[in-house]
């Protein structure tokens, strides 16, 4: 198993909450962090390709302020882009990576608006073969 | 691999790790954009009611599929050119120009906006139908508030995010698919053991186009065949982004391409036979409604019911994300405002340009029914010369972009050279055909507008109203209408995106 973690963000208040808890974790025991954000053009409605790229590019600017936060905290963190359902690609980049722990925020969903488009929390619970920290805002 | 230090100044280079999509969800892609069993019920009366045109709307079934399959070739080929998935706007205006590659992005825009108003028509409809409170169905008022509701809701669905609807989209299509094979299959049994008043049977003369009897009944039953396979191509554009690309995405949109046409034909003889052209054509808003319950019966006819609801509600969606992706797509070109690009932040969804869509969409229906309802009809009849002005276009655009490589072999002369265009003077003739027919004072179902038919008068408010929004646009964005067509680099052709060589 690596030292890394893998963090779900996607530069909202409650991801926020998730990167401070993986910032804490890695100065304390020394890990990388390991940010990423997943996002995944529907290819349902076609001109794919220009999506994906406007999403890229606001991926790319939503990493950048991550990166920003580890600099000030000093901790070591690498920005992965990960153009797939997110749930699915932060386990498959878990593996990929044989992280200690995925960490995601609870975005806050409730069960209605969980159920109605999806929580990807407890999508993650399920398909995770590690642990999985989920911190609430 | 890229990794970033404490003391690293510079930001790093994200990795990006791409997705891929599976076998069956690109054959679920190819047919769900076309919408069957909506496509059906909106179109079938319509074709049915052509003059001259008789028993032959399966003839124009197999014919209007004959140009969307020329316009693939170009889909294809300019895919490669510019995977820029499906932008009439951007692939004409590497060809052609910026000023035609905008009108390219107005034809897909103005046609999506024109085919909303029927969409929540038959949404509302039948949401009334499905409750069996028919005179509800059949007030126009009591229509176009479940109309708006249901773009609004669609709408929002786009915003939020379409990750759900697209799995739902899935389940969706199963029921439909299965119901409208179940109406066939019962309606055609019916026709052979119990004669019902006004069925005849099934016939091959059906099936021949030279038993049409005039060129202009062959022109304005292409007109809205065509329609019946419009999305199909997006089955073609997700091409690239699939698993296994080397043979799965040939595959996948053969098989789509079979499921459809099998699917229509099936249908169309079966309506028709147990029918009759003349009940088809007296019901043009929607073909299943009168028969539905005879064929079925017995509450399996909310089946049918439900199968044209998810197809109606499905395709607002299909039509919604394509127009906000095509209005993206232009903003991030810089021919339009900056602000149709932007990308909420939460839903990660082109969300100014969906909710102008589903506002425009909205107005329009309110517009047409305050004015008259049978305007939404013509309204349909107008949107196909758009669609045949974009997939026209995009036949030449692909012709003239490569004509440097069309004489390099047979294979590319074919391919690249014959069958775009084919495509493209195809869908001209039926354009200019249609255009004529459709000046005609009678030719809508609403009365003349200012001395022409209402489809024409209301292509011409689209086609003018393009116009001006051009206008307009070139006086501000400069530096994109600055741009020059180019031609093909000479080893694109011979270049295989995706590891493959032949054409889907």
């Amino acid at each position: 198993m690596s030292s890394e973690f893998v963090v779900g963000y996607d530069g909202s208040e409650t991801a926020d909450a998730a990167l401070r808890a993986a910032l804490t974790l890695g100065k304390e025991l020394g890990a990388k962090i390991v940010v990423a954000f997943g996002y995944f053009p529907n290819p349902v409605g076609g001109e794919v390709l220009d999506y994906a790229k406007a999403l890229e590019e606001h991926g790319r600017a939503v990493l950048a302020q991550a990166e920003e936060r580890a600099r000030d905290e000093g901790v070591e963190l690498e920005p992965v882009l990960v153009e797939e359902k997110p749930a699915q690609g932060l386990v498959d980049l878990a593996r990929e990576r044989d992280a200690r722990a995925i960490i995601i925020g609870t975005h806050g969903e409730g069960p209605i608006r969980g159920a109605l488009i999806g929580s990807t929390a407890h999508k993650l619970i399920h398909l995770a073969d590690r642990p999985v920290l989920v911190v609430p805002r | 691999m890229s990794s970033v230090t404490a003391e690293s100044a510079q930001t790093t280079e994200p990795t990006l790790k791409k997705n891929a999509i599976t076998f069956i969800s690109n054959v679920v892609i190819g047919v769900a954009s076309t919408a069957p069993g909506y496509s059906l019920a909106a179109t079938l009366g319509l074709i049915a009611a052509v003059a001259g045109l008789g028993v032959q709307a399966p003839a124009i079934i197999i014919i209007s599929f004959i140009p969307m399959l020329c316009i693939a070739a170009a889909y294809y080929y300019m895919n490669r050119a510019d995977p820029d998935c499906g932008t009439t706007f951007a692939w004409v205006t590497k060809a052609m120009g910026p000023k035609l590659g905008w009108l390219g992005g107005w034809g897909i825009i103005a046609a999506d906006i024109l085919v909303m108003p029927s969409l929540a028509y038959v949404a509302g409809n039948y949401t009334f139908l499905l409750f069996g409170w028919d005179s509800a169905a059949n007030n126009k008022w009591a229509v176009l508030a479940v109309g708006v509701a249901w773009i609004a809701v669609m709408t929002l669905i786009c915003y939020l995010g379409t990750e759900l609807s697209a799995r739902t989209q899935q389940i969706l299509l199963s029921i439909e698919v299965f119901t409208l094979a179940l109406f066939a299959v019962v309606a055609l049994v019916k026709v052979y053991t119990q004669n019902p008043a006004g069925s005849s049977h099934p016939s091959l003369s059906w099936f021949n186009p030279f038993a049409i009897s005039s060129i202009s009944a062959l022109t304005g039953g292409v007109l809205l065949g065509i329609f019946i396979y419009w999305g199909w191509d997006s089955c073609v554009s997700v091409n690239e982004e699939t698993e296994d690309s080397g043979t799965a995405p040939g595959r996948a949109a053969v098989i789509s391409t079979f499921l459809l046409v099998g699917i229509y034909l099936l249908v169309a003889v079966a309506a028709q036979a147990f029918a009759g052209t003349k009940t088809l054509a007296n019901n043009p808003d929607d073909i299943f409604a009168p028969i539905g319950s005879a064929v079925l019966g017995g509450g399996l006819d909310k089946l049918l019911i439900i199968s044209v609801l998810t197809s109606a509600s499905a395709s607002t969606q299909t039509t919604i994300l394509p127009t906000a992706r095509a209005s993206l797509s232009m903003a991030r070109h810089g021919a339009i405002p900056k602000i149709f690009a932007r990308i909420h932040p939460r839903h990660l969804t082109p969300d100014v340009s969906t909710i102008y869509m589903g506002v425009a969409s909205c107005l329009l229906l309110v517009v047409l029914t305050f004015w008259d309802q049978n305007l939404i009809f013509d309204a349909f009849t107008a949107l196909g010369l758009m669609i045949a002005f974009y997939y026209g276009i995009t036949g030449f655009a692909c012709a003239i972009y490569y004509r440097r490589e069309l004489t390099r072999s047979v294979k590319n002369f074919f391919f690249i050279g014959v069958l775009p265009v084919a495509g493209g003077l195809m869908l001209t003739a039926v354009l200019v055909k249609s255009l004529f027919d459709i000046t005609k004072p009678d030719s809508g179902y609403a009365g003349p507008l200012f001395g022409v038919g209402a489809p024409f008068f209301i292509a011409m408010v689209a086609i003018v109203l393009g116009g001006v929004l051009l206008v307009l646009c070139m006086a501000r964005y400069r530096e994109f209408f600055r741009r020059t067509p180019e031609t093909a680099p000479p080893d694109l052709v011979a270049r295989s995106p995706a590891g493959h060589e032949s054409p889907a």
